[in-house]
């Protein structure tokens, strides 16, 4: 009777440690994963480059003289012997067949090509990807018919009219810019908004029915699926924004706007909380010296609350850079390399969101994203953690 | 000064107030179109219908208005209740891990793991899910001989959710777990039943009420989640699907679906799906709610 | 603790249920099609290249084992990953990920297209705006210098680049672009919009890109949904909605309703074959008209029934 005990608490023992190593582990499959799958992919370049794939046309510079090439040793790709370089076929992330440049020959004149829009010289380069040569009296040669075709016609002998060169883009500049846009309008909305409704309900409030109700209602906020704000900003918000000619349609205004109704709740309880936490002497004190109620208040006990604040604006931070499903509605999927308040665009998380629902998914570039969040949510996280440390301190002195 | 000040204030209280006023009235106004205007020609959609049909949409779109979100409740609240019976155990054992058995140091560590674990937003969540688990999900049910739609299926679904979950549980039952009684504890230990025992024979009953609450935090959340799931749920036009490896499809993920295509009922019909999301949240709350009543008032005596 | 063992095998035993276990040979397994959705032009091509017209826009005529999807990249996913799938997707969608089958006794490819003895082809069309119907005079002319680019042999190129066979060629754009002096300033504030078929959509993003970069880097988004929201976002009902478009696509001949404003406002832009797939390791090589008109409506339940 007693051994069967001992199994029995042993295994439940295990299986209670089992349970917390799987909620561990939980939290390193996820950094891991996106840690693989994305760290391959991050760059200074990714974080400041478009978006959207860059076309490059260009011809070549009349003014090269040109001589005859030599095939270099060991050369696997296709050569051409009139302008010194060799192509190769090759596949791209997407798995689409794409012609790529093996090898250039010092003085091959594609070394200088003219950009035929801008009036500047662009270099091609090993690596880079040719789309289209066309020519002056015979068809285009494709990406389609492959490499060895193209280099048939460089040889061919006629007079080339266009190289077109394509940079596939990719990065993620605007959704860092429309990011950073959406946080600081969100703020400049949400901040003072939730913290003078905590400063009244915390500070002026009589414990009326009016301010029962008043704090129910608010607390309701936090039961609502997000999804469901992002319904209520697509018939609130986009017509009121507008209404006042901010914008048509989506836009970043009306994703702050909703951003701000989905702040609010977490926003007032931690102001309030730390509003709560500044001792009552303070105020006395401040009354005893002369100073009405609202001198007090934005004196006296604003400042003191000053690391709840702080917390609660990180937090709200938090929260922006992780909401997806709102902002699908409001502000749209389509990812911009030039962001404008007034047009929709995409935040971070949304740029994720968009990334997988295309098919085939780029999980890479997605999880590239998903690093740059976590790693801003990390951060976040653990100055929220030191400040409550001091807030603490200060709290109990 | 004084005075605008201080009415300043009671008005942002007010307009913060009533903004759970304004999102419930509008998306029930757009919500509600469908069921009593005649939608350019189509006629109105039958209101039981829609709470009843298993197939979203019977017949040609802009030309059909026999919209079916039935299948779609019993989706959500099948998929919410299973996540529900994976995460909550291991919620509650974690969240006894943290409070009576781990160390100090080990405790905190756990306590800022999963403090971390709830921080993540959802979508990453379903970007693991998408990356990691569909193709492991296909391949070990392929092995088996089943086949699924490149691993989109109910159990990608509640795996994803159950990440998602555990945090909220973890947390807030954590929190019961520590406001037992110790003396309730230590007179258990005194009549000389071990520790284990004691656990799970005294402290998590007597934790009941709050973990219940969690558990309704946590469903709540799984109800609403949106973006995460409609990575890995598939899309499934058509259900209920109870089998877990056959595609999916939830009121929120059906909402998420296709929105970029449409105007007219097709559009407005995603609005009336919001109005049922709520109400399925709100009639869960109140049932398990009642529950808890009831379960606590058992323990009680 | 024991209940919820209990409760845990209930539910794992209950979805197992669901499930059907397998045996190894192809035959025995059920078909499984994969159709696009009803407002898509494969489907109406596809449907009408098969004999079974009254499906193109009515599910309720498919068998219940077939599947709907939005794309042809969903499709192409779909049969990749089901051994047992069964699709079909534009030609230049095609890649060595899944197996082509021929139709009639034909293979399809682009000299079968160009000497027309591949019989499952159909049109790429386009379609602009009305005239009066921009919200700007920039737009307008922004628009109609797609339209030429579209055209010009650069158009050309593109087109054929991806697997479909251009009709049209009107010459050099940069013979062209005199005509179009919208195309010398910056345009980078500007946005066109492009919709309508999801077969024409990687065409439609090079063209996109292509007149991008020879238009003053004008900013352009594709929103393709379906052939028939090509017309109803450029000139029907949804033209001023949220998902307004400027140049629409479609892989169908327009329908008399959709021509109604007049042949200035759209034209043809090439050849393309529709071609049916099955998963790589499927035996299956050949179909006709009237087999995939049974597949599809559900009047062969499983592959034996094709196979042999």
């Amino acid at each position: 009777m007693h051994n069967k005990r001992k199994i029995q608490d042993n295994l439940l023992k295990s299986l209670t440690i089992g349970a917390a190593l799987m909620t561990a582990s939980a939290l390193f499959i996820v950094f891991y994963f996106v840690f693989t799958s994305g760290f391959s992919l991050l760059s200074f370049d990714l974080l400041v480059s478009d978006y959207k794939t860059e076309q490059y046309n260009t011809t070549l510079d009349d003014t090269i003289e040109t001589t005859m090439f030599e095939e270099p040793e060991g050369n696997e790709a296709f050569f051409s012997q009139i302008y010194g370089i060799s192509l190769k076929d090759a596949e791209n992330k997407d798995a689409e067949a794409i012609i790529v440049i093996d090898y250039i020959a010092p003085e091959s004149p594609f070394n200088t090509l003219k950009s035929i829009n801008e009036n500047e010289t662009v270099n091609a380069s090993e690596g880079g990807v040719i789309t289209r040569i066309s020519f002056e009296n015979t068809s285009t040669a494709l990406t389609r018919e492959g490499a060895e075709s193209m280099i048939n016609k460089l040889d061919g002998g006629h007079t080339i009219r266009e190289i077109i060169f394509v940079e596939p883009g990719g990065g993620i500049r605007g959704s860092i810019i429309a990011t950073l846009y959406l946080i600081g309008l969100t703020l400049v909305m949400a901040l003072p908004l939730g913290i003078f409704s905590a400063i009244y309900l915390n500070e002026f409030a009589k414990d009326t029915r009016l301010t029962r109700t008043i704090r129910s209602f608010i607390d309701t906020l936090t039961g609502i699926p997000s999804i469901v704000y992002g319904l209520m900003a697509v018939s609130v918000f986009i017509p009121l924004t507008a209404r006042f000619n901010m914008a048509s349609g989506l836009s970043i205004y009306a994703g702050a706007m909703t951003m701000t109704v989905i702040l609010l709740p977490v926003l007032i309880r931690t102001t309030e909380e730390s509003l709560a936490s500044v001792p009552n002497d303070y105020r006395e004190a401040s009354l005893a010296l002369g100073a009405n109620d609202v001198q007090t208040t934005f004196k006296v006990v604003l400042p003191n609350a000053i690391a709840g604040l702080l917390t609660a604006t990180f937090l709200s931070i938090g929260r922006i850079i992780g909401e997806s499903a709102a902002l699908i509605f409001v502000m749209g999927t389509a990812v911009r390399d030039s962001v404008y308040p007034s047009q929709g665009a995409t935040t971070l998380a949304v740029h994720i969101w968009t990334l997988m629902s295309t098919e085939p998914a780029n999980v890479e570039l997605a999880s590239t994203i998903a690093l740059i969040i976590l790693t801003i949510v990390l951060i976040l996280n653990t100055t929220v953690k030191l400040l409550a440390k001091k807030f603490d301190k200060l709290g109990n002195r | 000064m004084n005075v605008v000040v201080k009415r300043l204030v009671f008005l942002s209280a007010l307009l913060s107030a009533s903004f759970i006023i304004i999102v419930v009235v509008f998306v029930i106004l757009s919500g509600i179109k469908p069921f009593i205007s005649d939608n350019e020609g189509l006629g109105p959609v039958s209101f039981i219908g829609f709470i009843t049909r298993t197939i979203w949409l019977d017949g040609p779109t802009f030309v059909s208005n026999m919209y079916g979100a039935g299948y779609l409740i019993a989706n959500t609240l099948y998929i919410a209740f299973l996540t529900l019976l994976v995460s909550l155990p291991l919620g509650v054992l974690t969240a006894l891990f943290i409070a009576k058995i781990a160390g100090k140091r080990t405790g905190a560590l756990l306590r800022s793991i999963v403090e971390l674990l709830a921080a993540i937003p959802s979508i990453v969540y379903g970007l693991v899910g998408a990356g990691l688990f569909l193709p492991v999900i296909y391949n070990t049910a392929l092995s088996f001989g089943i086949q699924t739609n490149g691993g989109n299926s109910t159990l990608a679904a509640v795996i994803v959710l159950t990440f998602m979950s555990i945090p909220t549980l973890t947390t807030i039952s954590e929190v019961a777990i520590r406001n037992v009684d110790l003396s309730l504890e230590e007179a258990s230990l005194a009549l000389g039943t071990s520790k284990t025992q004691t656990h799970f024979n005294v402290v998590l009953p007597a934790a009941k009420s709050g973990i219940f609450s969690a558990a309704i935090l946590a469903i709540g959340r799984a109800l609403g989640e949106a973006t995460a799931i409609s990575l890995v749920a598939g899309n499934a036009l058509s259900g209920p699907t109870f089998s877990l490896f056959n595609r999916t499809a939830t009121l929120t993920t059906a909402m998420l679906q296709g929105m970029k295509e449409t105007t007219g009922l097709d559009y407005d019909i995603r609005f009336s799906l919001g109005i049922v999301l709520i109400i399925v949240i709100l009639i869960t709350n109140f049932a398990l709610n009642m529950l808890k009543k009831r379960v606590g008032k058992m323990h009680a005596q | 603790m024991k209940k919820i063992i209990l409760v845990l095998t209930l539910v794992f035993a209950f979805t197992l249920y669901g499930c059907s276990a397998s045996d190894d040979t192809f035959e025995t397994k059920n078909i499984n099609p994969y159709t696009r959705d009803t407002s898509s032009g494969t489907r109406d091509g596809f449907m009408n290249g098969i004999e079974f017209e009254e499906a193109a826009t009515d599910n309720s005529l498919l068998g219940d084992n077939v599947t709907v999807s939005a794309g042809n990249n969903e499709i192409l996913q779909s049969v990749k990953t089901d051994r047992y799938g069964i699709g079909y997707i534009s030609l230049y969608s095609v890649t060595n990920e899944v197996k082509p089958v021929s139709f009639n006794g034909v293979e399809p490819s682009i000299e079968n297209v160009v000497n027309e003895s591949y019989a499952l082809t159909r049109p790429f069309n386009y379609i602009t705006r009305l005239d009066d119907d921009y919200a700007s005079e920039i737009e307008k002319n922004m628009s109609e210098a797609f339209v030429a680019f579209m055209l010009s042999s650069e158009g050309a190129d593109i087109i054929n680049d991806n697997g479909a066979v251009s009709v049209t060629n009107n010459g050099y754009w940069d013979d062209l672009v005199a005509n179009h002096p919208v195309c010398e300033g910056d345009n980078s504030h500007e946005t066109i919009n492009f919709g309508g078929s999801n077969s024409v959509e990687g065409i439609a993003k090079d063209l996109a890109t292509a007149f991008s970069s020879r238009c003053g880097n004008v900013q352009t988004i594709n929103n393709h949904t379906g052939s028939s929201d090509g017309f109803k976002r450029t000139q029907g009902d949804e033209k001023d909605g949220s998902n307004r478009v400027h140049i629409g696509f479609a892989s169908r001949p327009f329908k008399d309703a959709e021509k109604v404003n007049g042949e200035e406002y759209y034209g043809a832009l090439a050849q393309d074959a529709i071609v049916i797939i099955v998963n790589n390791e499927n035996p299956l090589d050949a179909l006709d008209a009237d087999t995939t008109k049974k597949i599809f409506q559900g009047n062969y339940a499983t592959w034996e029934d094709v196979l042999n």
